[in-house]
């Protein structure tokens, strides 16, 4: 242990203090979506900044508090699912909140997917939009279209997502920097144009009446019962997205901490040391576009049978700024941190709808604010501790 | 037996500029040789075209009587060809211990669907990759072993040159091209830059080391097997008393006029 590892506090002020926390972090999000004029937002949000400039100017705290939350690893992951599980019992009729709280979802996961990219290997991609839309139009069109079901037109749709941007990563991963990102560019452009001219996809009208899912006779258009208690229809897409976005969590911190990580670290911070360590660059950034894009089409077929009308204007640039903001603002290669930006940059807009009309220049904004001014983001990245150091 | 690595003929063009014409070299199993040459003589391209960071214009490069000449710089480490840069290229915002562990990376290249569906193969390679990493700085290398989990980057000058040269000898390579690595070192570092390479010697008795040099103590710590290099070719090769007194040399290092008065 290091000579000035924080010092522990005694087993039950320790699980008090990580059941406070969570509460309060719970508590913090319900006031936050329910949240109904710009004030409340603003104080919010000022209390937040509060608390997370008091943080960072006391490193020891938060390393306190990360370290109990690991020693009762069990009881605050189970908290949070039981919290998780009762949500849409929370909210009760607002299912406006399970809307919120769906997209949030969605949105962390394609964030978490460009991380791969963005955070881990700096690799620039604005191509977001276009895995996620190619993965919304293939199940759609797969169950439109030939009466494929959900769950087998959804692994059908990554499928075709992946091999698709298996073409073009091919190409574009040669190229570096400004490039790269340009290229990528390009490919959103160039899948959006096409959405909205191919006929058999609907053109700018896109594609309406996408079946609805069902499990096991239950469809996912009717109210969810249980235990006696019945939850609105929301809370079944509620529950998908939240099982998808926790695969993605467990993908993204297992690759996060493999030798793969290790890899796309080596191409960030230096490519050609990276080659000269025998890494095959092209390859290993092709595959994190490939681990993106299979996760950005997953989301994308169940945002499509979420509302189960799509069009070109769901997937244009905009998007891919917005995911890209949320990665930069959370902290890049920082999960936590992913997590925590998906939900502002997803959540705050809604509630902020004055500037609706300038919200990609908003974004710009933000990110070259962050850029200058803290570009590791609000949480920045971790070493790797091996056995030692833990 | 074939030499371990055979430069024939090389030359090396940028256009109009050759920075390599028609140069030969041959390196033998656990040989070291020192490089010498002025600036601009073409030492840095002829370890870029040896580790397929350059492709050849003309001639070819052989390792272990296989043609290497157009083999990429990620085979060629594979291949077992490491190499340390002129300005060191570590990965400064990971932990020394990462450092080395990518240098690592060629013993089975790790894949994400590895990752994805065999975590616990995949966590036991990265923690046998941390192990060894440990245990090979713990055979020397200055206090590189406790400063394991800092990040490279606030490691000081000296210590990152050493970490690039563990790094590279980190798989167990055959062929170590070290690119000026004592360059702004102090005295006292230049001496435990020199012990950290006799040390090397003898733990891998097999490895063979191309050592560009401009700092003549190092030389002559290593003064059995040294090359001189200018414009693009080799103008003589044999011990580092004879190499410096060669009328070739001294033109090189001194222009024509000093090597008359001498």
């Amino acid at each position: 242990m290091e000579p000035d590892a924080p010092k522990r506090p005694g087993k039950g002020a320790a699980i008090i203090l990580t059941l406070f926390f969570q509460i309060t972090v719970a508590l913090f999000i319900y006031a936050l979506l329910k949240a109904e004029n710009a004030v409340v937002v603003a104080l919010l949000l000022a209390s937040l900044g509060a608390s997370f400039w008091t943080v960072s100017r006391n490193p020891a705290a938060l390393d306190q508090l990360a370290a109990t939350l690991r020693q009762h690893r069990a009881m605050a992951l189970s908290l949070t699912l039981l919290i998780l599980l009762a949500v849409p019992l929370l909210v009760g009729s607002d299912v406006y909140i399970l809307h919120l709280l769906i997209l949030a979802q969605l949105y962390a996961v394609l964030a978490l997917a460009l991380n791969f990219q963005l955070g881990s290997a700096n690799i620039p991609n604005f191509a977001t939009s276009a895995s996620y839309g190619i993965g919304a139009y293939a199940s759609a069109l797969l169950a439109t279209g030939l009466g494929i079901g959900f769950w087998l037109a959804v692994p059908a749709a990554v499928l075709i997502a992946t091999l698709l941007c298996l073409a073009v990563g091919l190409l574009a991963m040669r190229a570096r920097d400004t490039h790269l990102a340009l290229v990528t560019i390009a490919f959103a452009v160039v899948v959006h144009q096409l959405l909205n001219t191919l006929a058999w996809t609907g053109g700018a009208n896109g594609l309406s009446g996408i079946p609805v899912p069902t499990l096991f006779g239950h469809s996912f258009a009717d109210p969810l019962r249980a235990l006696g208690i019945r939850l609105p229809s929301q809370a079944n897409f509620y529950y998908l997205s939240a099982a998808l976005l926790a695969v993605m969590i467990l993908a993204a911190r297992r690759l996060q901490a493999s030798r793969v990580g290790l890899a796309w670290n080596a191409i960030r911070a230096d490519e050609i040391a990276a080659r000269a360590q025998g890494i095959d660059v092209t390859r290993y950034k092709v595959t994190a576009y490939l681990a993106d894009a299979a996760f950005a089409a997953l989301a994308g077929a169940i945002y499509a049978a979420y509302i189960s009308y799509i069009s070109p204007e769901n997937f244009t640039f905009l998007l891919s700024v917005t995911i890209m903001t949320m990665v930069i603002v959370g902290g890049m290669d920082n999960i936590a941190g992913v997590l925590i930006g998906a939900f502002l940059i997803t959540v705050l807009p809604e509630k902020l709808r004055l500037f609706s009309d300038y919200r990609l220049f908003i974004f710009a904004a933000i990110v070259i604010a962050f850029l200058l001014i803290r570009p590791q983001g609000l949480f920045p990245k971790r070493l790797r501790a091996y056995g030692a150091a833990a | 037996m074939s030499p371990l690595l055979q430069v024939e003929g090389v030359a090396m063009h940028f256009g109009g500029l050759v920075a390599l014409d028609h140069l030969d070299l041959t390196v033998a199993r656990g040989e070291l040789v020192s490089i010498i040459g002025p600036n601009g003589s073409g030492k840095s391209t002829l370890f870029n075209v040896i580790s397929g960071f350059y492709s050849a214009t003309r001639g070819r490069v052989m390792l272990d009587g296989e043609d290497i000449t157009r083999a990429s710089a990620h085979r060629l480490r594979d291949k077992g060809i490491a190499r340390t840069f002129q300005s060191s290229r570590l990965f400064l915002d990971l932990s020394v211990l990462d450092n080395i562990i990518i240098g690592m990376h060629t013993e089975k290249p790790p894949t994400v669907l590895g990752v994805l569906f065999r975590p616990a193969n995949a966590g036991r390679e990265l923690n046998d990759c941390a192990r060894r990493a440990e245990a090979l700085l713990g055979e020397g290398f200055g206090t590189l072993y406790e400063q394991r989990h800092r990040p490279a980057g606030t490691l000081a000058q000296a210590d990152r040159r050493r970490l690039e040269i563990v790094r590279a000898i980190a798989r167990g390579p055959k062929l170590l091209l070290l690119d000026e690595p004592s360059v702004g070192m102090a005295e006292a570092e230049t001496q435990g830059f020199i012990d950290d390479i006799a040390r090397l010697r003898v733990n891998f008795p097999d490895l063979a080391i191309a050592l560009i040099e401009h700092d003549m103590r190092v030389v002559e710590a290593f003064p059995d097997n040294v090359i001189c290099i200018d414009q693009g070719r080799v103008i003589v090769r044999g011990d580092f008393s004879a190499v410096r007194k060669h009328a070739l040399v001294q033109e090189a290092y001194l222009g024509k006029a000093a090597h008359a008065d001498a």
